[in-house]
């Protein structure tokens, strides 16, 4: 078992999903959020031919930056790396969230850290590093007000973007209320602000006092070894400009050649995002404090991670490493929607998250979610990569199948459905009587309540059952004589 | 083998193209072309343009007819905003006279303390409404960030078209990049308490945009 199984959840998928349907309040929570999400985004895709651009070819030109990248991974690392380390920087690389840990405690250690600010990172999320700081010693603060919260709740994030989408306004209030040592109060929408203002404060005593700040990158710039920071919240600029130690941390894939090419890309990030135009904060970070200069980190670390993804590279699931984490896919996708991103069981939720998490635990260790799909294909529309996210579901479903992984059962009746679809005489026999049979049991009124063999089926809906019980192609036969 | 030379080989492994020296040189070629994506095509006037969409982001924007009226400007929208007449500066700015319009300012880093930031800016995007914002001696990036207000004078011949323009600007004057380039598009914002925006997540919570007509 690799360590992002050990810490993986996405064997217990279904059990989670059971759990996630039934609680009222994750439910009101989503249902909340759903509607903003996909509005705002469809929005600010209909507002691009007023600037004389276009959905389609944006995401043309975009995806073909992603796979220049991809297809030459290593030429463009290790052009990052050398122009990174010419402007001060130092380059290191972790095969695994375990060597993450250890080199961001080891520079931590070098440069005498006590605390340390962080900007959102999934990678962190991918090494459990706040547990793996917490037990060296070495304070971990989370910044972005969504992932505070979930670190004062003691829980992960269920969004990319939106890492508190679960939480509602009372279950945030109350989580303040208790960790910042205040009372209890009565809060309503109008209240969003200043609770928003009560993190603010906390916060800024962080930043203040921080020695290190740890922040993710939304993409490498080769040609300037330089990383790209979006924000809105200003916390990723605080973390890489107060303290004296900045540490990126990010995956190797998230490299592009030129600034030309994080500029087309940036049109459609924040659009597919939260559907804004721009974020308030993109920054673009390069090297170390200059001697002149009165602030900013004197010591810049970027830590290049594998964890999963290289050996994707050339792959049949390439296109899944063109993701760059805008969060669309789940926003428009009725299982995330219907579930949280918490049942999915690892770092990464819906659609992107169901083709990630398998091939970065293994797909034995993640069975379940290349299935959870309704097959509507939302997501592969709106991804600005476009990340055929559907067809790599399919494939990964059908390595389970290759590689003996399905249950018995599921197996032998596909086995046996195959053996019989192949004979067209026995099939429509077959059909006849199963047609007239759910007819006898359907008792004339054209659909069952509860169907004996398929009870989970029929508990919030009827089988519909042919008329008269007749199968297709003797209804078919039937109306060609008329 | 170090992790990097395993990561690396890895790839290797997985492209299986081989020749990296003649894959590295068509990569420098590429870098040698820097073609664009898709432009917009912005109509009309890119200041008129700017202003607007700064506005729609929630900046405020008036327009000067040079730097020697700033300073006054500055002080009236602090007293109509009930805001204190203190602020930190950018060495850039630093030289308006600020003490004849009321304004207390003192330059360099700006601390926890100071509740306005005044800034010049490298240059503004008109596509989006965006300041560019380069770090350095004179332009402390903490100007722009901690202060609860931020005035930025923005001269309307800095004005660009897009961020590919600001980079082909940044790489004629500056020959590369600083430390830190700051794209500031409006007040910091938040929306990770059920989906609702918040002005002033941990940077400003205001920030008002002059227009210089002409430069002095």
């Amino acid at each position: 078992m690799n360590g992002n199984a050990r810490h993986s959840q996405a064997m217990h998928f279904t059990a989670r999903a059971a759990d996630k349907v039934r609680n009222p309040v994750l439910q009101q929570a989503l249902q909340k959020a759903k509607p903003l999400f996909s509005g705002k985004r469809a929005k600010a895709m209909a507002a691009l031919p007023d600037d004389g651009l276009e959905f389609e070819a944006l995401r043309e030109a975009c995806a073909g930056i992603r796979d220049r990248a991809l297809n030459d991974l290593d030429v463009w690392l290790e052009i990052f790396e050398e122009n990174a380390c010419a402007r001060g920087a130092e380059v290191l690389w972790a095969r695994d969230g375990s060597e993450i840990c250890e080199l961001v405690i080891d520079v931590a250690r070098r440069h005498g850290v006590q605390k340390v600010t962080k900007s959102k990172s999934m990678l962190s999320e991918e090494a459990h590093l706040n547990d793996a700081l917490a037990a060296a010693g070495i304070e971990p603060v989370e910044t972005d007000l969504g992932e505070y919260i979930i670190q004062l709740a003691g829980e992960a994030p269920s969004h990319i973007i939106a890492p508190a989408v679960h939480k509602t306004l009372q279950e945030v209030e109350t989580l303040f209320a208790e960790k910042h040592g205040r009372p209890l109060e009565a809060r309503t929408s109008a209240d969003i602000p200043a609770l928003a203002r009560e993190a603010r404060g906390v916060l800024r005593q962080h930043f203040l006092s921080a020695d290190m700040g740890i922040s993710g990158a939304n993409f490498l710039i080769a040609e300037t070894g330089t990383a790209a920071l979006v924000t809105n919240e200003g916390n990723g600029r605080m973390v890489t400009t107060l303290p004296r130690v900045h540490v990126v941390i990010t995956g190797i894939e998230k490299v592009v050649p030129t600034l030309q090419d994080f500029a087309t890309l940036m049109r459609l990030l924040p659009r597919s995002a939260t559907g804004q135009t721009i974020s308030n904060y993109v920054s673009l970070l390069t090297g170390t404090r200059a001697d002149d200069e009165s602030e900013g980190p004197t010591k810049t670390v970027f830590i290049l991670v594998d964890n999963g993804r290289a050996d994707v590279v050339g792959s049949h699931y390439q296109d899944i490493l063109r993701c760059i984490r805008c969060g669309a896919c789940m926003n428009h996708c009725p299982v995330y929607f219907s579930l949280g991103g918490h049942a999915y069981g690892w770092v990464y939720p819906g659609p992107m998250g169901s083709v990630l998490t398998p091939l970065y635990t293994g797909i034995e260790n993640a069975l379940d979610l290349p299935h959870a799909s309704t097959g509507c294909r939302q997501c592969s529309s709106v991804c600005p990569v476009r990340i055929p996210l559907p067809e790599l579901m399919h494939g990964l479903r059908q390595e389970q199948w290759r590689r003996g992984l399905r249950p018995w059962g599921e197996r032998l009746g596909l086995r046996a459905w195959a053996w019989v679809a192949g004979r067209p005489k026995l099939y429509r026999a077959l059909t006849r009587i199963a047609a007239r049979y759910l007819n006898w049991l359907a008792d004339g009124a054209g659909r069952i309540r509860i169907f004996g063999f398929a009870p989970g089926w029929t508990a919030a809906r009827d089988l519909p059952v042919a008329a008269g019980g007749k199968t297709f192609f003797e209804q078919y036969a039937a109306r060609k004589r008329d | 083998m170090s992790a990097r030379d395993e990561i690396l080989a890895r790839v290797r492994a997985g492209l299986a193209k081989g020749d990296a020296g003649a894959r590295r040189a068509a990569a420098l070629v590429y870098l040698q072309a820097a073609s664009p994506g898709p432009q917009p095509t912005l109509a009309g006037d890119l200041v008129a343009r700017f202003c607007a969409k700064a506005g729609s982001l929630a900046s405020t924007v008036e327009r000067v007819v040079d730097y020697a009226a700033v300073p006054a400007r500055v002080a009236a929208y602090l007293a109509a905003h009930d805001l204190p007449a203190r602020a930190v500066t950018a060495l850039d700015v630093a030289g308006l006279d600020w003490a004849a319009a009321g304004v207390d300012s003192h330059s360099g880093s700006a601390v926890d303390a100071d509740p306005v930031g005044i800034t010049g800016c490298f240059c503004a995007i008109a596509e989006t409404g965006t300041l560019l914002l380069l770090s350095g001696p004179a332009t402390p990036a903490s100007v722009s960030l901690l202060p609860e207000s931020h005035i930025a004078l923005v001269p309307a011949a800095r004005v660009v078209a897009t961020m590919e323009d600001a980079f082909a600007l940044l790489r004629r004057e500056r020959g590369q990049l600083p430390r830190a380039a700051n794209f500031v598009s409006g007040p910091s914002r938040t929306g990770d308490i059920e989906q609702t925006i918040v002005l002033g997540a941990h940077g400003p919570c205001r920030v008002h945009l002059i227009i210089i007509e002409e430069e002095s």
